[in-house]
């Protein structure tokens, strides 16, 4: 088994490399002669390549300078650096990541709230049920140049382009949970002599937060999408606008960096989200056997 | 022996007080012009610390009797008392346990945790509450499993789990609903003892509904048989086996066997008649 797991370890890290000595490799050639060999969607002005996506990070990230000096040798260096540049990579990724948990939060909370409420009350839900459909008809991103207008370049309309993402993944969720409760898990409730609030503490609410637990993920992404959606129409800060802005100087190393560090971002909420998730629902025989 | 139908006497000031007692109960399901009966009219009473067992073949409707006992579902027509006091749907009586067919534990909640509901919800305090729960799971055998959750567990171990999280809070009346049923042949024998075991110590009323003679036998100090659907009560036997009983070799003696071949007649017809197509048996 742990042999089995370094054999694994050991082909990814193959793959990986071989994948960044071709791409550099192949992009430093093409600007050589070999330009009839390499398809012009890999050219490098469209992808950049290995080497010039590290520098440009290093530039982006204050550590150098436009020359590759390094910025933490000098005195005051990374300080000016940053203050020089406003939406210098950390400020864009702390932009980015807070607006994602924000609207994360607000989506989620809401979506479980009004998924518990529908899903609890019939009438309630005979009443909103044409609502809710007609309004999770709508792309999501349709919305996000009426809500920048409505609140702004700021962070506000970033949190809510992610809410409206993640409030309806959320919501379906926990519908189907709030339904789904097990009537003789309420019977046992009941038959102790529990009130409302306690029926609902004790075993609807706990019953449907698996439904919700397991959307969580989802839910995640979507957050993210959305900001990064809405830092492209339009923004003061974020990595979407560190990729705009690459686009629009057709610089594709800048964009490379920002795509980087979402991927990098997006792995590691997803575990952090994976890690709790498997401990909330670490009752159920599923995550059991993953220990 | 001789079986026979239990004395109604009119000199009911010796005997122990009634706890439950079900008059002319009718149960109709769906409305208008050709309602479903599946309780036909049913009366019986339940003494204090009398073990009393239901039984008839499945879809008879005994099932039913219990739910109405419990304040589970509405009683089409005449009353339900549980001391003195009439049952209503959804206002279930404080001093009644009820243990389900099916595996209720709470998935989400350790072993500890289920075992420690009823009280929590009663509002006992941490520092009792898991005294008690300690208490009821080394009596159950569970006590090293304690932190575990339940579908870990075996089918057996989540019954008794079930039952020790009623036991716990003390029920002065136990209603059961085929608790034994999904389990196999050894487990429900296992489980049998257990029960006997528990019951000896505390006799509480009992109310348990049961499609196995066998397990009614064992268990119970009166058996009332039901009809099949629209069900009534067809007879009603005292078990005069001595007690306490074991639920082993119990089964080995002449008694039983005797005792078991009478009702197993009586039991049969009810299952031929549940067999006759729809409308016949009316």
């Amino acid at each position: 088994m742990k042999n089995q797991a370094a054999k694994i370890a050991f082909w990814r890290i193959i793959q990986i490399v071989f994948v960044l000595v071709l791409w550099q490799w192949g992009a430093t050639w093409r600007d050589n002669d070999g330009v009839w060999l390499i398809p012009s969607l890999i050219d490098p002005y469209f992808i950049s390549k290995p080497s010039d996506i590290f520098t440009r990070f290093l530039q982006l990230g204050c550590l150098t300078d436009f020359n590759g000096d390094w910025l933490l040798s000098k005195p005051g260096g990374v300080a000016a650096c940053l203050a020089q540049h406003p939406n210098n990579l950390w400020v864009a990724t702390g932009a980015t990541l807070l607006n994602t948990f924000w609207g994360f939060t607000v989506g989620t909370v809401t979506g479980v709230v009004a998924g518990l409420a529908l899903g609890r009350s019939e009438i309630l839900a005979k009443i909103y049920s044409p609502f809710i459909i007609a309004f999770n008809a709508i792309p999501r991103i349709a919305m996000v140049p009426v809500i920048i207008l409505m609140f702004g370049l700021g962070d506000v309309s970033k949190v809510m382009t992610a809410w409206v993402t993640v409030f309806f993944v959320v919501f379906f969720n926990t519908f189907e949970g709030a339904r789904s409760v097990d009537r003789d898990h309420i019977a046992v409730s009941r038959l102790f002599g529990a009130t409302r609030w306690q029926i609902m503490r004790t075993t609807i609410l706990p019953s449907t937060m698996s439904w919700v637990f397991a959307s969580l993920t989802p839910a995640l992404s979507f957050s993210l999408i959305g900001v990064i959606v809405a830092e492209f129409i339009g923004t003061e800060r974020g990595l979407g606008k560190l990729i705009v802005e690459g686009q629009a100087r057709a610089d594709a190393a800048d964009m490379m960096v920002s795509v980087f560090v979402l991927m990098i971002v997006g792995v590691a909420l997803s575990l952090g989200i994976g890690r709790v998730q498997r401990y909330l629902l670490r009752w159920q025989a599923h995550y059991q056997d993953i220990g | 022996m001789n079986f026979q139908t239990a004395p109604h006497s009119p000199n009911t000031a010796a005997l122990p007080r009634e706890r439950i007692a079900v008059r002319d109960v009718r149960k109709t399901y769906g409305s208008g012009a050709s309602p479903v009966v599946a309780i036909e009219n049913i009366s019986f009473t339940v003494r204090e610390g009398e073990f009393v067992a239901l039984l008839g073949p499945s879809g008879c409707g005994k099932s039913t009797v219990l739910n109405m006992v419990a304040g589970l579902i509405a009683i089409t027509e005449g009353a339900i008392e549980i001391d003195g006091q009439p049952v209503r749907k959804d206002h279930c009586a404080k001093s009644v346990g009820y243990v389900f067919q099916r595996d209720t534990t709470y998935p989400w909640r350790t072993v500890a945790q289920n075992v420690g509901y009823g009280l929590e919800i009663a509002g006992v305090k941490p520092g009792e509450r898991k005294e008690l729960v300690d208490e009821a799971l080394a009596v159950a055998g569970l006590y090293a499993f304690r932190d575990h959750f339940p579908l870990t567990l075996s089918g057996g171990m989540r019954q008794r789990v079930s039952l020790m999280r009623t036991l716990v809070t003390k029920p002065q009346i136990l209603l059961m609903d085929e608790p034994f049923g999904a389990l196999d042949t050894h487990t429900k024998l296992e489980m049998h003892r257990f029960l006997l075991e528990l019951w000896d110590r505390e006799r509480q009323t009992v109310l348990f509904v049961t499609h196995d003679l066998g397990e009614a036998l064992t268990l119970a100090d009166r058996v009332l048989l039901m009809s099949a659907r629209p069900s009534h009560l067809k007879e009603d036997f005292a078990i005069p086996f001595a007690r306490p009983r074991d639920a082993v070799t119990l089964r080995e003696t002449k008694e039983y066997g005797e005792a078991f071949s009478h009702m197993w007649h009586s039991l049969g017809e009810e299952f031929r008649r549940d067999d006759r197509p729809e409308g016949a048996a009316r």
